[in-house]
């Protein structure tokens, strides 16, 4: 599968059904986009025309703030979203190991990239999740593993997989 | 097992969450089924999470930590009068008096924290039972003016906790006698630095207590609109603080005439998007009106002319939930604790290479080696302790040597670090302080919101430096390029960011010159983690011959035979030093250097 088919079907009514019961003034614009995000994964381009046309909020200012916040993201992500966090103290106690290990077993070389090319799981670094005590600390699909190694975090992802019946392309075999 | 009612508390805030106690309450519930099961708040142990407290029903009690799917049936197995009591889980118990782990907690002052871990964040009736909303009660049913309100405020002499350490009765002062009719109250939640959570664990350990702050503060400002502003990283926090407001509705405590008064007050949840200027306030302020988070050049200071135009106060949470404990009080009695300058308590987040993680509460004026040592149990690590990082990207680092410096805001700025919100991240000998600062500054310029030049173009400039530090491809002239741009950062940016971005390249210049020099004139990281100027080499005389290194490289780089230690090698020319070998040998047979 290829990550052009993660592209999401857009509805119309759902996306008036947001700017309805949050508001339609530019003070709206963050939690309109962070609606269509919970929904989506990203922001969609077309939900994003939607605002535009039905608020009083202008292109400018929706993309400005799209593209300001770190939430934010404009390309699909992967049916599992696996944030690292990088955080101070994650960072000390070795996070970069865990993007080491877990992009070995997706097989992603081009540090730009950050979904596996099938489409089965995106790595997102994030600033901290508050759980610094137990760090390094990485959270699959809103679930956080603790205290991990960099070899721990594989350990983890190839047991997601399995569970979620996904492919890693770095680990076919699913040793 | 007697017939009377059995207690079981489990801690679940979301580092007990993350540590497992889902599973382990599933499991205890099994067991268990006649039990009674109470969820609390983070109690700030978050090295022993997951942690329980069994509660016989006949006042015997026993609280026990770092239960996991294995251990647990040791406990369930000694609750049942079938195995002995297993010690090493055991934090404390009301028949175990010689099993002090709970000194952790003793040896706190808790104002803030005061509840956190005590009661289920989701019940305003135990918020009720602790004491909650007297203070505000106590306001509108003893007549107090808002002056009297700011008048006991500014007997505590308490200082923002959001980390510039200004009065908060001061800043009131300013709104109070700003014009307008319509002014408003921002709850600062967006804890902005990496590596802290104190905030996270009152939003969603107490939240009731934040929201009770705010009412005494808008109160006290006349404003009748309030925000709360907490980062989207923390979906309990957002969570529970939106049943408290709910709860608070119902009951009175927020919306028209509060308790009968002619004080009206409420408060939206606003979810922050993950910009670390976001926390500074008037960049706070443009992002609740739905804009780019870009800071404004006060004055007009937001006192004056803040949110749409209003006259606005930002507080802190921490700053909020010792509100209602100082009306309650009286504020002399927090003036009594803490030092001349800097009264009661404060709250940070230790983590790193710490043994004892987790939230501190302590009077201001103990020292640094107090809170790491005493409390916190010193290193993790059989290393010593190199330095604390305090205050996150706008702090600095203070050395070992300096760690009888006093916890209070004169002193601490006087290290050139700062208080900051906090945070305490404490590091050993294998984290290199030239890298750390390179994480600051790859951090704080990614944050950089671009509007003035010397922020924008500095932080990346003093980024650049350092990378070429730590590659070892940097001049001695370099370094002190570095210092210098660091020092016009800090006197030419528009806001708090900015000014104080350059401080954990002043501080570690200052403290820890010779690791910059190692780099640059020997290339050589003496901490051994700077990639460009270390090997990782297998010491075979150490070596197990066990493989588990080759299994876990993931560049194959690592060959040899099973059980044959001196037949293992690692091709340098494969090898990225990514370390995975080093962190997962038993023997620490591995050497990056
Ligand atoms: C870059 C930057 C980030 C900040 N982040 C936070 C934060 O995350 N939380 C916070 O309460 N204050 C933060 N502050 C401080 C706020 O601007 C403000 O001083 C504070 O919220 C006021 O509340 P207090 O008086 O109760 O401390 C930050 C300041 C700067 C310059
Ligand atoms: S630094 Fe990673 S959870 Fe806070």
């Amino acid at each position: 599968m290829s990550t052009a088919s993660l592209e999401a079907v857009v509805d119309p009514g759902k996306v008036q059904g947001w700017i309805n019961a949050i508001g339609s003034d530019p003070s709206a614009a963050v939690p309109i986009l962070q609606a269509i995000q919970t929904e989506y994964g990203y922001l969609p381009r077309k939900a994003m025309n939607l605002v535009v046309e039905n608020t009083q909020i202008n292109a400018s200012q929706l993309y400005g703030v799209a593209t300001f916040y770190a939430q934010f993201r404009l390309k699909p992500i992967g049916r599992h979203l696996i944030r690292v966090c990088h955080g101070t103290a994650c960072h000390v106690q070795g996070a970069d190991r865990l993007n080491t290990s877990l992009r070995h077993a997706m097989e992603i070389e081009d540090p730009k990239q950050d979904t596996a090319s099938n489409g089965s799981y995106t790595l997102e670094n994030v600033a901290c999740i508050g759980c610094c005590s137990l760090a390094p600390v990485m959270v699959i699909d809103g679930q956080a593993y603790p205290s991990l190694k960099g070899a721990d975090a594989q350990r983890e992802l190839l047991k997601h997989a399995r569970e979620h019946n996904e492919i890693l392309a770095g680990h076919d075999a699913q040793e | 097992m007697s017939n009377a009612q059995w207690v079981i508390t489990v801690g679940e805030g979301t580092c007990g969450i993350a540590a497992g106690a889902p599973e382990v309450t599933e499991l205890l519930r099994k067991r268990f089924p006649e039990a009674e099961f109470k969820s609390v708040g983070c109690v700030g142990m978050c090295h022993r999470e997951v942690m329980v407290e069994i509660a016989d029903g006949e006042g015997k009690t026993y609280m026990w930590g770092n239960l996991n799917k294995k251990n647990l049936p040791k406990v369930i197995r000694f609750h049942r009068g079938e195995a002995a009591l297993p010690k090493e889980l055991l934090i404390r118990s009301s028949e175990h008096p010689e099993v002090e782990g709970g000194e952790y907690l003793t040896r706190q002052t808790r104002i803030a924290l005061r509840n956190v871990g005590q009661l289920n964040p989701t019940s305003m009736a135990q918020y009720k039972a602790r004491g909650g909303y007297a203070a505000i009660e106590k306001i509108i049913k003893n007549g107090m003016t808002p002056e009297d309100v700011i008048e006991e405020v500014k007997i505590s002499k308490i200082r923002g906790r959001g980390g510039a350490g200004f009065p908060t009765a001061t800043k009131w002062g300013f709104a109070r006698g700003a014009p307008g009719d319509l002014k408003y109250l921002v709850c600062n939640g967006d804890e902005g630095d990496p590596g802290a959570f104190m905030d996270r664990s009152l939003l969603e350990g107490d939240p009731h207590s934040v929201l009770e702050g705010m009412l005494v503060a808008a109160y006290a400002i006349g404003a009748s609109k309030g925000y709360a502003y907490i980062r989207a990283e923390y979906p309990l926090a957002l969570k529970y603080f939106g049943m408290a407001l709910e709860d608070a509705r119902q009951a009175g405590y927020l919306g028209h005439n509060i308790l009968g008064s002619h004080f009206d007050f409420d408060v939206k949840i606003k979810e922050g998007a993950g910009a670390f200027v976001c926390g500074e306030e008037t960049a706070l302020l443009a992002s609740i009106e739905g804009d780019r988070g870009m800071p404004r050049l006060r004055p007009p200071f937001p006192a004056i002319k803040g949110l749409f135009g209003k006259p606005t106060i930002i507080n802190n949470v921490e700053t909020l939930a010792n509100l209602p404990w100082i009306i309650n009080n009286g504020g002399a009695s927090y003036a009594a604790i803490g030092t001349e300058k800097s009264t009661g308590t404060k709250v940070f987040a230790l983590a790193g290479a710490i043994a004892r993680g987790g939230l501190v509460e302590v009077p201001m004026g103990v020292t640094i080696r107090h809170v790491l040592e005493k409390i916190g149990g010193g290193s993790a690590t059989k290393r010593p302790l190199k330095a604390v990082q305090m205050g996150g990207p706008s702090g600095g680092c203070i050395p070992e040597h300096m760690f009888d410096t006093l916890i209070e805001y004169e002193s601490i700025n006087a290290t050139g670090a700062i208080m900051g919100s906090g945070g305490m991240i404490v590091v050993d000998s294998k984290t290199c302080m030239v890298d750390l600062a390179k994480y600051f500054l790859q951090f704080t310029q990614n944050e950089s919101c671009g509007k003035c030049t010397f922020c924008r173009i500095g932080t990346l400039r003093m980024k650049e430096i350092l990378t070429r530090i730590c590659d070892g491809e940097a001049t001695l002239e370099e370094v002190d390029t570095l210092e210098e741009v660091a020092r016009t950062v800090r006197t030419a940016t528009l806001c708090g960011l900015g000014q104080t971005v350059a401080n954990p390249v002043l501080t570690t210049l200052k403290y820890f010159r010779h690791e910059y020099i190692a780099h640059v004139q020997e290339k050589r990281c003496p901490s051994g983690v700077c990639k460009a100027l270390i090997h990782h080499t297998i010491q075979n005389d150490k070596c197990s011959g066990c493989s588990i290194c080759q299994r876990y490289c993931p560049v194959k780089a690592i060959t040899g035979t099973v059980k044959q230690p001196d037949t293992w090698v690692i091709d340098q020319q494969v090898c990225i030093n990514c370390g995975m070998c080093a962190e997962v040998c038993n023997p620490d047979a591995i050497l990056a250097a």
